[in-house]
């Protein structure tokens, strides 16, 4: 049965529409990429409404694959330009660009180009062989239990995106507002509409997205005059050529940063709100500590390019995995897959890999697929991603903005769909403006529902409240939700000093100790044990090095 | 307006817009059926967005909230980071420093308004074409190379969308096949 379906994947998949949209796909993600203020999210955001009539499988290949180009993109610019082309590939430019101007560009683009394809592919392996098994615990999630994921996502992801915890708490919430705008789900009933008959069908999610990431985006890229009229770099014509097999042989001697950085990237990518902007900076940073030769790091290292840009292309399978798990989205991107699965009538839940397995594993091809593509197209397409750094924002502003109010239209042919662009635009360049993240905003917009609809089944099994705090999953959550609500506060506090800090980090250990013990079984309450042996160890390890100055100062 | 004001003026906007939504969550109207009344989730999450904007409201008056930022310089997460240019005081000033943003708001809200009078062809080329001059200034070489653009990315993307996937996009009431 699992033959006769990957089979069927592959066919899907290897079908020449499919692999040219995947080409088409990759190549606009790598173009996207290497375009300074163009983020992936919003190269994926805009793919969306082009998938609209091709068939699930192949419009989520095209949008994987404008995914994977995005996340490869970044590097091009970052290294030739010293510009990052994304958020993601930041820490790239710090030996990149020294690397390239130090003569060696050739050998830093495939350090770039192979570091990307091993982070891309190892993510793409782990989603594979992880989503199942996740989704095979997803399956004891009860309506309580679901409700306590949504709120530990969103806590989560407002305390990682934003240096305010209340900002990313406040964008959480107005996200979830959003989304209760028009009939309730449950008896169709009208709120919020204030008379006016469009809200009555609610935001339409995309046309949010679209304009709270794309349009402030692009309006907050244009805000300067000037810098909206400058070329983003005057480097027109390069001959450069990708040194492939030294920078292939350059990895292989430090196959443990780029398992490393890999290993950290997917982690980063399962975390709500942590993504690839998060992860190349944590790799690096990991990379220099653990390197022989930390002084070297900036003047043009080779693991300084291997770290970020492993760590950076392996966030998306991380994101993908809780996903196609459990239907909650590891970043943004993720979101927008999401939407674009729910558009086709898919709902991704712990139940999705066992009920669209052709699906599920159209992905996990298509992830695997992408990465291939990636590297072909890099080594062949250098030049138009330097020519495409030549480009002026104001003039990608301008035609994005048309293009994204045609696509929008095109979601339900209503041009209501573009005012939601234009209004949430103007939101979402507000909340940039005044220092609130959006992530939580988007998580909160598209998980609203998924939050309404488990509240409302579990008070419909029963009205005792008590089963948030008694059901070991939903006691987990709740108990992860509070410690990382209280996790920008313990990373201040750390900074100054503060001596309840040393305790923070065992009192997770301990506090996760209760559900794993109530769930039952052997190895969940041995997981538990042990959490629990390490949390008391390091806090009588804590306090004993707390006594040590006094007794010597004594 | 200083940075600790800006933040307590946000914070009781948000606070007034909680409370306006907390009023209009009592028009709401209450079938007699289900477990949980239609009107109880957008309580809740006004509810707590009322007191998280109260809490920033202590926060911003104590001065303990983190600067807003006045240029945005692009992050993956969406939030702003400190910029370093900063808004000129006086009106002048401040329609200097928004210019762009300010074109792009009421040419896409001009769009929008005449959309149904001269259909998304025709609307979107020009909205284009305009906010590329606006933006990127008025010389006649641009003006130029801003129509192909214009046209050449608005048209073509049209016509992907009419011809291509089908899509029947809004015409106008002028010229009806546009």
């Amino acid at each position: 049965m699992v033959a006769e379906n990957l089979a069927l994947a592959f066919a899907g998949i290897a079908a020449f529409d499919t692999l040219a949209l995947m080409i088409v796909g990759v190549g606009a993600g790598l173009l996207a990429g290497s375009i300074p203020g163009f983020t992936i999210a919003m190269a994926v955001v805009l793919t969306l409404p082009f998938t609209f009539s091709m068939d699930p499988a192949q419009g989520l290949a095209t949008m994987i694959a404008v995914l994977v180009g995005g996340l490869s993109g970044g590097l091009m610019s970052g290294i030739l330009t010293g510009i990052p082309g994304t958020p993601s590939s930041v820490a790239t430019t710090f030996d990149g660009f020294p690397m390239a101007r130090r003569g060696e560009p050739g050998f830093a683009l495939g350090l770039g180009v192979w570091s990307s394809f091993c982070g891309g592919t190892l993510s793409a392996i782990m989603l594979v062989l992880f989503a199942p098994q996740l989704a095979r615990v997803g399956l004891e999630f009860q309506p309580w239990d679901f409700f306590m994921l949504v709120m530990f996502a969103l806590t989560v992801t407002a305390s990682l995106a934003g240096e305010n915890m209340i900002k990313g708490l406040i964008a959480g919430a107005i996200g979830l507002l959003v989304r209760t705008v028009g009939e309730d789900q449950a008896v169709g009933v009208g709120r919020f509409d204030f008379g006016i008959d469009p809200l009555l069908g609610g935001f339409d999610f995309i046309a949010v997205l679209i304009g709270v990431f794309a349009f402030s985006q692009l309006l907050s890229d244009i805000r300067d005059p000037k810098s909206a009229r400058e070329s983003l770099s005057e480097r027109g014509n390069v001959r450069i050529k990708i040194e492939h097999l030294r920078a292939i042989k350059a990895i292989a001697k430090r196959w443990t940063t780029m398992v490393r950085s890999a290993l950290i990237g997917m982690f980063t990518g399962i975390l709500p709100g942590a993504g690839g902007s998060i992860a190349n900076i944590l790799a690096y940073d990991q990379a220099k500590k653990a390197s022989k030769t930390p002084e070297k790091f900036g003047k043009g290292e080779p693991e300084g390019v291997i770290a970020p840009e492993t760590s950076n292309n392996a966030v998306e399978g991380g994101a993908l995995t809780p996903l196609m798990a459990l239907g909650i989205p590891g970043d943004v991107t993720a979101a927008i897959m999401l939407g674009a699965l729910l558009i086709h009538d898919v709902v991704p839940g712990p139940t999705f890999i066992a009920e669209e397995p052709v699906l599920a594993y159209s992905i996990f091809i298509a992830f695997f697929v992408a990465n291939f593509i990636m590297l072909g197209m890099q080594s062949m397409m250098l030049r138009v991603f330097v020519l495409v750094t030549k480009i002026r924002m104001y003039m990608l502003a301008a035609v994005i903005l048309s293009l994204a109010s045609i696509g929008v239209f095109a979601l339900h042919n209503s041009t209501f769909d573009i005012w939601t662009l234009f209004w949430f635009g103007i939101l979402g360049f507000f909340m940039r403006q005044f220092g609130f993240p959006l992530a939580p905003m988007i998580l909160g917009v598209v998980l609203g529902n998924v939050a309404e609809l488990n509240l409302s089944r579990a008070l419909a099994i029963s009205t005792d409240l008590s089963p948030f705090v008694t059901r070991p999953w939903s006691l987990f959550f709740l108990t992860i939700a509070i410690f990382s609500a209280a996790f920008p506060y313990f990373q201040n506090a750390r900074v100054a000093g503060a001596g309840w800090t040393k305790f923070y980090l065992p009192a997770v250990r301990i506090a996760v100790t209760l559900p794993f013990v109530m769930m039952g079984g052997v190895i969940r309450p041995m997981i538990g044990a042990v959490c629990f042996l390490i949390g008391c160890f390091l806090v009588f390890r804590r306090l004993k090095d707390a006594g040590a100055p006094a007794d010597s100062a004594v | 307006m200083g940075r600790l004001s800006q933040d307590t003026v946000i914070a009781i906007l948000l606070l007034l817009i909680s409370g306006g939504l907390m009023l209009a969550s009592f028009d709401i109207r209450e079938p007699d059926y289900g477990q949980l009344s239609p009107a109880t989730w957008p309580r809740v999450v006004v509810g707590v967005l009322g007191f998280l904007s109260f809490l920033y409201l202590i926060q911003s008056l104590r001065g303990a909230g983190t600067p807003a930022s006045v240029d945005v310089p692009k992050s993956g997460d969406g939030t702003a980071s400190s910029g370093q240019d900063v808004e000129p005081a006086g009106v002048a000033g401040f329609f200097g420093y928004w210019r762009n943003v300010i074109w792009c708001f009421s040419l896409f809200l001009l769009y929008l308004l005449t959309m149904p009078y001269i259909g998304m062809l025709i609307g979107g080329v020009s909205f284009a074409f305009l906010l590329l001059n606006a933006l990127g200034g008025w010389q006649p070489r641009q003006l130029l190379l801003h129509a192909v653009i214009a046209i050449v990315a608005v048209g073509g993307m049209w016509a992907l969308f009419t011809f291509g996937l089908r899509v029947p996009l809004p015409t106008g009431m002028i010229l009806p096949r546009f």
